[in-house]
């Protein structure tokens, strides 16, 4: 139920929030509707809230890596708030990577992070 | 979703089994006494080896149980289909092995998550993923 | 009055047992914490009140013969319901004889002490926590700054409990910045590192960012001819040193959030 994703355009941001749970279609809906907004918005930055998901495999992650490269490719950043912990250890125990994506830990602090200039190695790769 | 009893079966033949096997195995696990993070490794590997099923062999089924021995009690999870099979599982189990989406894919991510993992397979008879975490008693 | 006394009680289930095991009395406690009326349990084997896998292992038949030779049998462990629920249950078997000594049959005290062993549990769980924070403690320092001074050896098990314990820690106080201090990590070997670097990894996917502190010559020494590669991660000799940085860190993102708030 890609229904169940709500992406919400705040001034130049997308901000993406991620219901708990979700299905392999609500996943790859994801991506299809990010893509949608970038292309009518043009926005500068992607937050993608994962607050309230309490389990991110493989192909969850392979989605969201996906994601942030076409975002960037759109000339956008993405920034991912609110990893739960253990996913989080599990994440990196499993050896997942999320790609080309900044991280922040709530949605407030994302949109500082927003603010300022993208870090370093994220302008080499725009380049 | 009915109680999840210690033991059970559910058959992987749609899209939806991939989320009501996450669902099942983080309440058996909860029950077998594991602690959040442990439930979360648990489940991300049976998600990994369902989606497995689904996607490969279209259909399939995972078994659950818990597992006890005199010092120490966990849970075991096995996943088995009549797919296409795993030719060369050694393969299959290294890291970044894909044959374009292939088989295998997520093993070796899950077999991080667990204390035990066991592959049989043949190629156009079936694969039996078998995976096992224990807590201390 | 006996009888008085045993179908009052109402906290022991209070049964009597043939020599074979099986039940030939019934107080009310019983038929409250078991399930089972008179009626439906006299004559049955008392195996019917064991786990299945315990009867297979002649648990049953163990505790008899103990309590008939010993004189009596204690134990604790789990009973099952008539609905086929568990509860755990103290349980004292005792032997009882004719005047000549032979063996007539069993009395058999019951009871339920289930919240017992919860609190047991927990304060076990809670002698854990407590245990884990003071292995691996995490202060708060500054707002929005954590400090973890780790002490000894960096083994797999610790490395866990300091990833369970920091990564908590920063979602709950929501700092952006922790400082892994590691004076008095004795010695780095490559498994040592390659846990730091799955620890600062984690830290980084919640939002964070790690300073490590305290690295002395002898330590970054051996990180370099290790080969690791920490040239992502902002390190510092001393604590002060790291402190600084978190505090730029953070007045970067204040310096940024006004920016914002004026646009």
């Amino acid at each position: 139920m890609s229904t169940a994703i709500s992406v919400i355009k705040v001034r130049d941001i997308l901000l993406v929030t991620m219901p708990p749970d979700p299905d392999d279609s609500t996943i790859a809906a994801l991506q299809e509707r990010v893509l949608a907004a970038m292309e009518r918005h043009g926005s500068a930055a992607l937050i993608l809230d994962i607050a309230e998901v309490d389990t991110l495999d493989s192909f969850f992650a392979r989605t969201v890596a996906e994601t942030a490269q076409m975002v960037t490719l759109m000339g956008g950043r993405t920034i991912i708030v609110g990893m739960q912990p253990a996913v989080a250890i599990t994440a990196t125990q499993m050896g997942l990577t999320l790609g080309e994506i900044e991280t922040a830990l709530n949605v407030d602090r994302a949109l500082d992070v927003a603010a300022m200039p993208a870090p370093q190695k994220h302008r080499k790769v725009r380049r | 979703m009915s109680p999840v009893p210690p033991a059970g079966e559910l058959p992987i033949k749609a899209e939806h089994d991939i989320v009501t096997a996450r669902r099942t195995v983080r309440e058996a696990s909860t029950q077998a006494g594991f602690a959040a993070t442990d439930v979360t490794r648990i489940v991300t590997a049976a998600s990994e080896l369902a989606r497995n099923i689904f996607k490969y062999a279209g259909e399939g089924v995972m078994r659950w149980r818990h597992v006890r021995t005199d010092n120490r009690s966990g849970i075991e999870l096995q996943f088995e289909d009549c797919g296409p099979g795993i030719a060369d599982v050694d393969l299959a189990m290294e890291d970044g092995y894909s044959t374009g989406g292939g088989l295998g894919q997520g093993l070796p991510g899950a077999r991080r998550l667990v204390d035990e993992m066991e592959v049989q397979s043949k190629v156009g008879v079936g694969t039996t993923v078998t995976v096992r975490k224990w807590r201390r008693n | 009055m006996l009888r008085l006394l045993v179908d009052s009680v109402r906290d022991y289930a209070i049964i009597m047992l043939d020599t074979e095991g099986r039940v030939l009395s019934w107080n009310n406690a019983a038929e409250q914490l078991k399930g089972w009326k008179a009626g439906e349990i006299i004559g049955q084997s008392i195996a019917k009140f064991y786990p299945a896998e315990e009867v297979a292992r002649g648990k049953v038949e163990n505790e008899l013969r103990v309590a008939a030779k010993e004189g009596r049998f204690e134990d604790e462990g789990w009973r099952v319901r008539k609905d086929g629920s568990r509860f755990w249950a103290n349980v004292v078997l005792t032997a009882l004889r004719h005047p000549d000594g032979s063996l007539r049959g069993y009395g058999k005290v019951t009871r339920d002490i289930s919240q017992r062993k919860a609190n047991e549990e927990k304060i076990k769980q809670q002698a854990q926590e407590i245990f884990e924070m003071a292995v691996v403690p995490v202060v708060q320092v500054w707002e929005g700054i954590l400090l973890v001074p780790l002490i000894g050896v960096l083994d797999s098990m610790r490395t866990q409990q300091l990833m369970e314990r920091l990564l908590h820690r920063v979602t709950e106080t929501s700092s952006p910045v922790a400082l892994l201090d590691i004076t008095g990590v004795p010695t780095i070997d490559t498994q040592t590192a390659q846990h730091l670097i799955e620890t600062i990894s984690a830290v980084r996917l919640l939002g964070a960012e790690v300073i490590l502190t305290g690295v002395r010559p002898a330590i970054a020494q051996s990180l370099v001819h290790l080969g690791v590669d920490l040239s992502s991660v902002a390190s510092r000799a001393s604590l002060a040193a790291g402190l600084r940085t978190a505090l730029g860190l953070l007045n970067q993102t204040i310096a940024a959030a006004k920016d914002q708030a004026h646009a």
